[in-house]
């Protein structure tokens, strides 16, 4: 239960803007208000809070983890692109970031509602062999075990969010070929198998 | 003043360490032809700088063999100065090692090297910007031509302060870095600590073990964290960022932009794909052996019959008159030059001619990708290939290039491979010279059959019996080029440089001694014991012998011992074809030459040189005594 004067306060504006604008929620259905306790999101009101608290949190992680912004400054602009963000990107970022559980301040970001468990999603992602020849993709992430070969496969270039696209895979369980930035690589299919890739569109 | 020469694989170390010391090193179009670092000397004024030329490496913190010789060194002696070579054409690549370099407290200076094929696609780069974000000198060069090569030592000699550059990974790890940086005291490391605490991010043994438990035990833990709130491990983000500050610097350095969408383009090559590749290996084998035989035979018949012509004269004159001992040794030269001419120059020169086309134009790289599917099946990845291939030249070499492949095991399953069933240039000229040569091409041609099915069958049980996961092939692929006939003379020129230099003396010794104690009579003494074996089992002359146990100093020395023990080259008259072949088999499977017994020691132990040893002398009699007994 929120009160009035508590909404007021946190968005600086005047009680009785706050009052209006609740009748207002109030009559779409978005909020329950109860006279003299205070003011409740409704089931549908949550629905949508936890669809702009994911957005909210998985951009101030893109912020913070993507490109070093400070947190803080990540949740002032994050505030602001939240209300911009298509449900597309915002599907899209969760995978980019490997389905990330907590924004940077450890609050837990809320699950999408796709119904599908994230391991699910991540399965979803192609491994290299899955790429048709001709075809090109980017690699979402890595998930080899082995930690040498780990290295050697990020040393050759193979990071997220590079591009490659495949050449050839080779018959007899032989290497893939690919391009990849105009270097011809060999990669060996559990190598491959390794490479989680998202196709372009 | 010690230089180091560093680069991603195939950029041209070598090429830029042989202009600048005129010391010859092998070069080739793959990736992984410096598996030991090279050193020479170059004078500058009154200066004497040492140059070394490191094997290529991707990363400062690589984990297998061949980039450990280079890690190492670089960890270990600490250079004035590192110059890292790099390909004008694929700059993104050697950025990111430029990073490691730099973080790591290096000095260094980037070769732009094939400078010329940049421009010649089109490429314009910014060279002044790249030396403003690398804050460090930037040389084009083009190695090959010897352009650029000069003002590069100058400006690795030249004082300058360390690059300020570092890259800025994301906030988390930026955060454990920090972290660790704080743990640590600086005054025990040579490198910035921010780099140590990088490294031991990374994974890098060497760092890992200077740092000690603690420090480790709590990056891991760190690390451990890092990877539960992202679900990605940290090295992933590290090198995203690196590869994604590279990205961002070749962006801004070169024009024009849409060269960026033309340099993602590959030419499509019909030795890549596997409908019209296959085809076109076995047309390559085929060319490689009928050139072997035919054009080597060639050759051979020429030099002996001129030498003949020539010499015979002249030594028969000499040996008039002379005592036995005097002739005994005048036989021995002979027969060694005769021996020289008959088997070093048509064969060895000819498969060193045919090795290094096949090198220079990078034509191995898509033999190792094709058969990638059928090496796993041995036990191997396709990087094998090559270590094989090499190994038809000279076993030394080929058991060096093992060590790109990823693992002990699969290094020792190579190595017998290689010892036992792929005959050198000096085995091979023992199966052609000989064998092809007297006995007709389809008995040579079943050896190498012999061969081949051996290969298979021992690749396949050593694949059972020693159990494990075969490391995993990643490879670059490089561009098709044209060989040059200048290199292409160079390298065969080093390589039968090294053979002349180390054969010849020995056969010459080798030589006199037998033609000495067949004058004396000795010979007949130590052949007669072992005749029940060699007449009995193998059905060759008791003297054959003789060649086997030279043949163990080095192999060419059975064949041209058998010349100088039947004191002629025309075999025919000694041996019929079936001894010839039982010869010819035995020799080929029979244990390595003491060189490559030495260097087969030094990488792999006492213990399994010995046991590869024995493997391959009791293979090789009991093909012999087979194939006697069949035939």
């Amino acid at each position: 239960m929120a009160k009035t004067t508590d909404i007021a306060n946190v968005l600086e504006v005047a009680p009785a803007s706050v009052t209006q604008m609740l009748h207002k929620l109030c009559r779409q259905g978005y909020v329950k208000h109860e006279p003299y306790r205070g003011t409740i999101l409704s089931r549908r009101g949550r629905r949508i809070a936890r669809r702009i608290a994911r957005k909210h949190r998985l951009l101030e992680r893109f912020l913070s983890d993507m490109i070093g912004i400070e947190p803080e400054d990540g949740h002032d602009q994050a505030c602001r692109m939240e209300h911009a963000l298509s449900n597309e990107a915002e599907e899209a970022l969760c995978k980019m970031m490997n389905h990330p559980a907590t924004c940077p301040n450890g609050k837990r970001i809320p699950k999408c509602e796709r119904g599908i468990p994230c391991e699910d999603c991540t399965r979803k992602a192609l491994k290299l062999s899955d790429v048709d020849e001709g075809r090109t993709a980017t690699i979402s992430h890595l998930v080899s075990k082995d930690k040498d070969e780990l290295c050697r496969t990020l040393a050759m270039g193979l990071v997220p969010g590079a591009t490659v696209t495949v050449e050839k895979k080779m018959p007899l369980g032989g290497p893939i070929i690919v391009n990849l930035k105009g270097t011809r690589v060999a990669i060996a299919r559990s190598i491959g198998d390794a490479l989680r890739m998202v196709e372009a569109a | 003043m010690e230089i180091f020469l560093a680069g991603t694989p195939n950029v041209g170390k070598s090429v830029i360490f042989s202009k600048l010391t005129g010391i010859g090193v092998i070069s080739a179009n793959y990736p992984g032809t410096t598996v030991e670092f090279s050193e020479g000397e170059v004078k500058f004024g009154q200066m004497t700088i040492d140059v070394v030329d490191l094997p290529g490496t991707y990363s400062l913190s690589g984990n297998s063999d061949e980039e450990r010789v280079a890690t190492n060194l670089l960890f270990h002696r600490r250079p004035d100065s590192v110059v890292l070579v790099a390909d004008a054409t694929r700059l993104e690549r050697s950025l990111v090692l430029a990073f490691e370099l730099i973080e790591s407290g290096y000095n260094v200076v980037v070769a732009l090297n094939m400078y010329d094929l940049a421009v010649k696609s089109g490429l314009k780069i910014d060279i002044s910007a790249l030396e403003e974000s690398l804050m460090t000198s930037v040389v084009p060069t083009v190695a090959v031509r010897g352009e650029g090569v000069d003002s590069l030592l100058r400006e690795a000699i030249r004082l300058r302060p360390k690059s300020a550059f570092r890259v800025r990974y994301d906030s988390h790890t930026e955060e454990i870095i920090s972290e660790l940086v704080s743990m640590m005291e600086t005054s025990e490391w040579d490198f910035p600590i921010r780099a140590v605490a990088v490294r031991i991010l990374m994974g890098d043994r060497a760092v890992r073990e200077k740092a000690g438990r603690q420090i480790t035990e709590a990056a891991d833990s760190l690390a451990m964290d890092f990877e539960r709130r992202h679900q990605e491990s940290i090295e992933s983000h590290i090198q995203r960022d690196r590869f994604g500050e590279a990205g961002r610097i070749a962006a801004e350095i070169i024009s024009p932009i849409d060269s960026a969408e033309r340099g993602r383009k590959t030419v499509s090559d019909i030795t890549l794909n596997p409908i019209t590749g296959i085809p076109i290996l076995v047309a390559v084998l085929a060319t490689v052996f009928l050139i072997l035989v035919f054009g080597g035979g060639f050759i051979e018949t020429l030099l002996v019959d001129s030498y003949e012509g020539v010499a015979e004269g002249f030594f028969d004159d000499a040996k008039s008159g002379a005592s036995p001992l005097v002739q005994g040794v005048l036989d021995g030269v002979y027969i060694s030059i005769e021996a020289m001419l008959a088997i070093v120059i048509p064969y060895i020169l000819v498969f060193y001619l045919i090795l290094s086309v096949l090198e220079d134009t990078g034509y191995l790289v898509r033999v190792v990708s094709l058969l990638d599917g059928i090496m796993h099946r041995m036990g191997l990845h396709g990087r094998a290939v090559i270590p094989m291939v090499v190994g038809y030249g000279c076993n030394i070499p080929a058991l060096l290039a093992t060590r790109t492949m990823g693992s002990k095991r699969e290094r020792i399953i190579l190595a017998v491979l290689i010892t036992i069933a792929i005959p050198c240039s000096a085995q091979t000229a023992i199966i052609i010279g000989a064998l092809g040569n007297y006995s007709g091409a389809e008995w040579a041609l079943l050896i190498f059959a012999i061969l081949i099915l051996l290969l298979g069958l021992l690749g396949f049980a050593l694949h059972k019996t020693i159990r494990f996961e075969a490391s995993q092939l990643l490879l670059e692929v490089p561009e098709l080029r044209r060989p040059t006939l200048s290199q292409t003379l160079r390298k065969t020129g080093i390589r039968i440089g090294e053979f002349l230099t180390i054969a010849f003396p020995l056969l010459l010794v080798g030589s006199i001694i037998l033609e000495v104690m067949m004058a004396e009579g000795i010979l007949q003494r130590l052949v007669d014991p072992a005749e029940p074996f060699m007449t009995g089992v193998l059905g060759l002359p008791a003297v054959a012998v003789i060649a086997l146990v030279f043949g163990i100093l080095r192999k060419e020395m059975a064949l041209q011992m058998l010349i100088v023990l039947f004191g002629t080259s025309d075999l025919s008259v000694a041996l019929d074809a079936q001894q010839m072949f039982v010869f010819a088999l035995v020799m080929a499977i029979f244990m390595p030459c003491i060189a490559a017994l030495a260097v087969l020691v030094r990488e792999f132990g006492v213990k399994d040189a010995a046991a590869i040893t024995a493997a391959s002398i009791a293979l090789a009699l009991t093909f012999g005594a087979v194939a006697n007994l069949v035939l």
